[in-house]
């Protein structure tokens, strides 16, 4: 059971069983089976941070990670890296001339063929990445196109 | 008698020109009487067409035969007109029934005569009736607006001749010599580049040249080399490579020159393309939005997209090797001359007729091009109608319908193009028969020169070569033809657009408001849309903060009194002030800052939630997007989304809601922190559960702005500050909601007609 307490907010979290996170109010309600979610995960990930309880209601806010003190920043990107399937892409084998576009890729998590709808589903971020989002909207990240291989940044290129 | 035109304005009104007015021989006024208005009708009682005048003065009404009419109450002039003695017991009214509109005059309720008019002329008419009102019956802010009037009436018959004039240059599109001019106002687009466009020139002057030197070449290598050799002369064998060195070398500088020459000039109709398409399309955004009303989606695309491409193809393809075919003929026309003057007049003599066939068949290309264009465009308007209504499509099972629709469209392009191919395809073989015919003469004289001796082999060689290039060029200088026609068609529909005044025009020295109070007077206020009148005089003064909830039915004119605040049109007549300012005189970009729409369908564009939210103020910071987001009640549904505030949403709002999108569009008017707000009918199309989270977020919208509300639903009204009821255009009642109840008037009814309803439901249930 990992606790960690935040001495400016008047809240806390808790660590359950089968990976589940309890929130816990500054009154000492317990609000069970949280979220934690990044409100501008392609454009800004380290930037806000809600948590969000049932019904989709806002229990908490924090405007950057950076802000927050250690422990609580841990536990916070525990619970993000644990529930953000971000599979960042080493390798792109092919992308075929179909529409909707078929991408076969190599993984951090291994090899992968999904589907692309559209060429505004393939983004090209400020910072040299880039974010794929497939037709279920898993989201596909690449940390830098210029360090791909040659065969992969053509393949980018095609599919943008 | 004192002659009508003789009087104060009669400069003004001789500039608005004839058809601005009344014959003078036959309306003439009295002394000390001033005319108020005057129009035209333009039908007669069988509704067959005839041209007739209508003058209205501060005594009579004048006005040629009627349709039909009491006779005794009227006289006839000394010009031969009808007149009627005006009181305060005579009415006009005046009403539009589809395209045929109707004038009665009545005394104490009977009609005593009637005209009838086309919409054409429903302008002037209309005109006439408001003077007439102000006249007799003294409707408000009469005095004042009287002496403009009287201009205006005249001057408004002449504006609408110009516009009917333009509609009927759509009609007819590359019609006479405007296609040229089209082509030649590019020109002003490629002024930025005239340095390349020069240089282009030069190189193409340099590479035709260059492709004239080798047939010269070949002169002498035949004369000097070739025939002494065979006649036995001992010519060394190295002066054929000096002459074939001196042929490849042309040969390399030529495609040298054509090769820097293609792109320069590449270059340069590429950005002239570029500078046309941004132009048209800015140009677009600055139109008002009656001309996106009168416009299909599909043509304006394809103005913006296929016919700048088809301008640059022409420029960059076609009209390099166009100039660069002028040039090679009109050289190697001057080298034949120089040569041999007496072969080179029989080697031309075809000349004359090829060109007299590309003329003749210019006209009938031209207009099977602009045929060919608006069934392109046609086409183009059923792709861009169906993919944004795919669901009403698919709802109603009209694929079928559609694909038919299409089908029709794509074979009116087939047919249209047909029949180009009929003519082009007859054309183009018969030049080559006259070239054929060209080079024919040519043996034929050379031969019999040769035999005479006056020519030499060598000559007539280089001779047959030049021609067989010359007519080579012609030919292809006639493939241009079609091209050229095509290109001038699209130059024409893009100058169209540029050619398009907006109608809500910028003031000459328009006042920057900056961040108003939000004080909005509206006196007077008219508006017609093209015949039909929407508002009939509404005065309405909306303080400071203030909340007003307009309420009635549909057509009543409710959207059309928010469009005059927004400024997307311009009324009629009358004014709207904001903070005492005429809204007129007003920058129409800086007063728009300070307004914020919430409309009934929420039109999200293609990009993030985040991008959509801050659409009014693109640079926001995140916690500014998120606060409006909160406030809107949309911030949790948000970061319930894949990727919340990155999340994509396409044109349609893909994946969301219609509760969902609305609180983005709210959230997107309060990041703009606007001081007026116009809600029209915000919360109809959500059910009433999302329109209670709504409602909320409204509220929190409303709060110290001047807001103008619109709803059917009369319960999200609840907090006006006071309620304005329209009916056909007039304000009938205004008060707070239990005021009007205790009236027990219009909202009454209309109030107690839903609350039954709502019972009803629920009592259904």
């Amino acid at each position: 059971m990992a606790a960690a307490e935040n001495p400016t907010i008047e809240w806390r979290l808790e660590r359950r069983p089968h990976g589940r996170l309890d929130f816990i109010d500054a009154q000492g309600r317990v609000h069970t089976d949280v979220d934690v979610l990044r409100a501008f995960p392609i454009s800004d990930p380290e930037g806000p941070v809600a948590i969000v309880g049932e019904n989709d209601v806002e229990l908490a806010w924090i405007d950057a990670l950076a802000a927050v003190e250690p422990a609580l920043r841990a536990a916070l990107e525990a619970e993000l890296s644990r529930r953000e399937f971000l599979p960042l892409v080493e390798r792109i084998e092919e992308v075929s001339d179909s529409e909707p576009a078929e991408w076969t890729v190599e993984t951090d998590r291994g090899r992968r063929r999904f589907k692309v709808a559209h060429a505004d589903d393939v983004l090209r971020l400020p910072d040299g990445g880039a974010v794929i989002t497939d037709t279920y909207g898993v989201r596909y990240t690449i940390q830098s196109i210029s360090c791909l291989d040659a065969r992969s940044r053509r393949f980018f290129e095609k599919a943008q | 008698m004192e002659n009508l035109h003789g009087t104060n304005a009669a400069p003004a009104r001789e500039a608005a020109g004839a058809a601005g007015q009344p014959p003078r021989e036959r309306f003439q006024l009295e002394p000390g009487e001033t005319l108020l208005a005057a129009c035209r009708f333009d039908l007669n009682a069988e509704l067959g067409f005839t041209d007739g005048w209508l003058v209205l003065t501060d005594k009579r009404l004048l006005a040629d035969a009627p349709a039909s009419a009491d006779e005794a109450p009227a006289r006839r002039t000394e010009g031969g007109v009808w007149e009627w003695p005006l009181d305060a017991t005579t009415q006009l009214d005046v009403r539009m029934r589809n395209a045929i509109g109707r004038i009665e005059l009545a005394k104490r309720g009977d009609v005593i005569a009637r005209w009838l008019f086309t919409a054409a002329r429903a302008k002037g008419v209309h005109a006439l009736e408001d003077a007439f009102d102000e006249r007799l019956h003294g409707e408000r802010a009469a005095r004042q607006e009287k002496p403009q009037l009287r201009e205006e009436a005249p001057e408004q018959e002449a504006a609408a001749v110009p516009s009917a004039k333009a509609g009927d240059e759509e009609a007819a599109p590359g019609a006479g010599g405007a296609s040229w001019q089209a082509l030649g106002r590019l020109v002003s687009f490629a002024r930025p580049h005239a340095g390349m466009a020069f240089l282009g020139g030069l190189l193409t002057l340099a590479g035709t040249a260059a492709a004239l030197v080798p047939p010269y070449l070949t002169m002498p290598l035949v004369d000097q080399v070739l025939i002494p050799r065979q006649n036995g002369a001992n010519v060394p064998f190295s002066l054929v490579w000096w002459y074939l060195a001196g042929l490849a070398l042309a040969a390399f500088a030529a495609w040298l020159l054509s090769w820097a020459r293609s792109w320069v000039l590449a270059w340069v109709s590429e950005r002239v393309a570029a500078d046309l398409r941004v132009r048209t399309y800015a140009h677009m955004q600055n139109l008002s939005l009656d001309f996106f009303s009168g416009k299909r989606t599909g043509d304006l695309i394809t103005r913006v997209g296929s016919d700048t491409d088809r301008i640059n193809m022409f420029l960059s393809v076609n009209l390099i090797e166009f100039s660069s075919n002028v040039m090679l003929v009109l050289l190697t026309a001057a080298v034949l001359v120089w040569m041999n003057p007496t072969l080179a007049i029989v080697t031309l003599a075809p000349f004359p007729f090829v060109l007299w066939l590309a003329y003749a068949v210019r006209y009938r290309l031209r207009r099977g091009f602009a045929r060919a264009s608006v069934a392109w465009a046609d086409m183009t308007s059923v792709l861009a109608d169906t993919i944004p209504g795919i669901r009403v499509v698919k709802a109603f099972a009209q694929e079928r319908r559609e694909v038919g629709r299409f089908r029709a469209a794509n074979d009116r392009v087939l047919e249209a193009n047909d029949r180009v191919n009929v003519v082009w395809s007859f054309f183009g073989p018969l030049v080559s028969l006259c070239s054929e015919g060209g080079i024919l003469v040519v043996w034929a004289a050379g031969a019999w020169l040769v035999f005479g001796g006056s020519v030499t082999v060598g000559t007539l060689t280089a001779f047959l070569t030049y021609i067989s290039r010359f007519y080579g060029r012609v030919e292809s200088m006639i493939h241009m033809v079609p091209a050229t026609q095509r290109a001038a068609a699209s130059a024409q529909r893009i100058f169209e657009i540029l050619d398009c005044k907006p109608s809500v025009a910028e003031a000459g020295r328009p006042v920057d408001p900056g961040r108003v109070r939000g004080r909005i007077v509206i006196s007077g206020v008219h508006f017609r849309y093209g015949s039909r009148e929407i508002l009939h005089g509404i005065d309405l003064t909306i303080e400071p903060g203030e909340m007003i909830g307009l309420v009635g039915a549909s057509g009543s004119g409710k959207s059309t009194l928010a469009n005059l605040v927004c400024r997307f049109y311009d009324p009629s007549s009358g004014s709207i002030t904001i903070d005492g300012t005429d809204l007129r005189q007003l920058s129409i970009p800086d007063y728009r800052r300070n307004l914020g729409c919430v409309l009934q369908e929420p039109f999200l564009f293609f990009g993030t939630i985040a991008e959509n939210i801050a659409y009014g103020l693109p640079d926001a910071p995140r916690d500014k997007i998120v606060a409006a987001a909160r406030a809107a009640g949309a911030h949790d549904f948000i970061l319930r989304l894949p990727a919340a505030y990155d999340s994509r949403v396409g044109e349609r709002g893909g994946s969301l809601s219609g509760g969902e999108r609305q609180r983005l569009s709210i959230a997107r008017a309060l990041l703009v922190d606007p001081r007026i707000l116009i809600l029209d009918e915000a919360t109809s199309s959500v059910d009433p559960e999302t329109e209670a989270i709504i409602q909320s977020a409204i509220d929190r919208l409303v709060a110290g702005r001047t807001t103008i509300a619109i709803a059917h639903r009369l319960s999200t009204l609840r907090r006006a500050d006071r309620l304005v009821v329209l009916d056909a255009g007039r304000i009938v009642e205004i008060g707070t909601h239990d005021e009007l109840l205790a009236a027990d008037g219009a909202y009454a009814r209309l109030y107690n007609a839903q609350m039954k309803a709502a019972e009803e439901a629920a009592a259904g249930v």
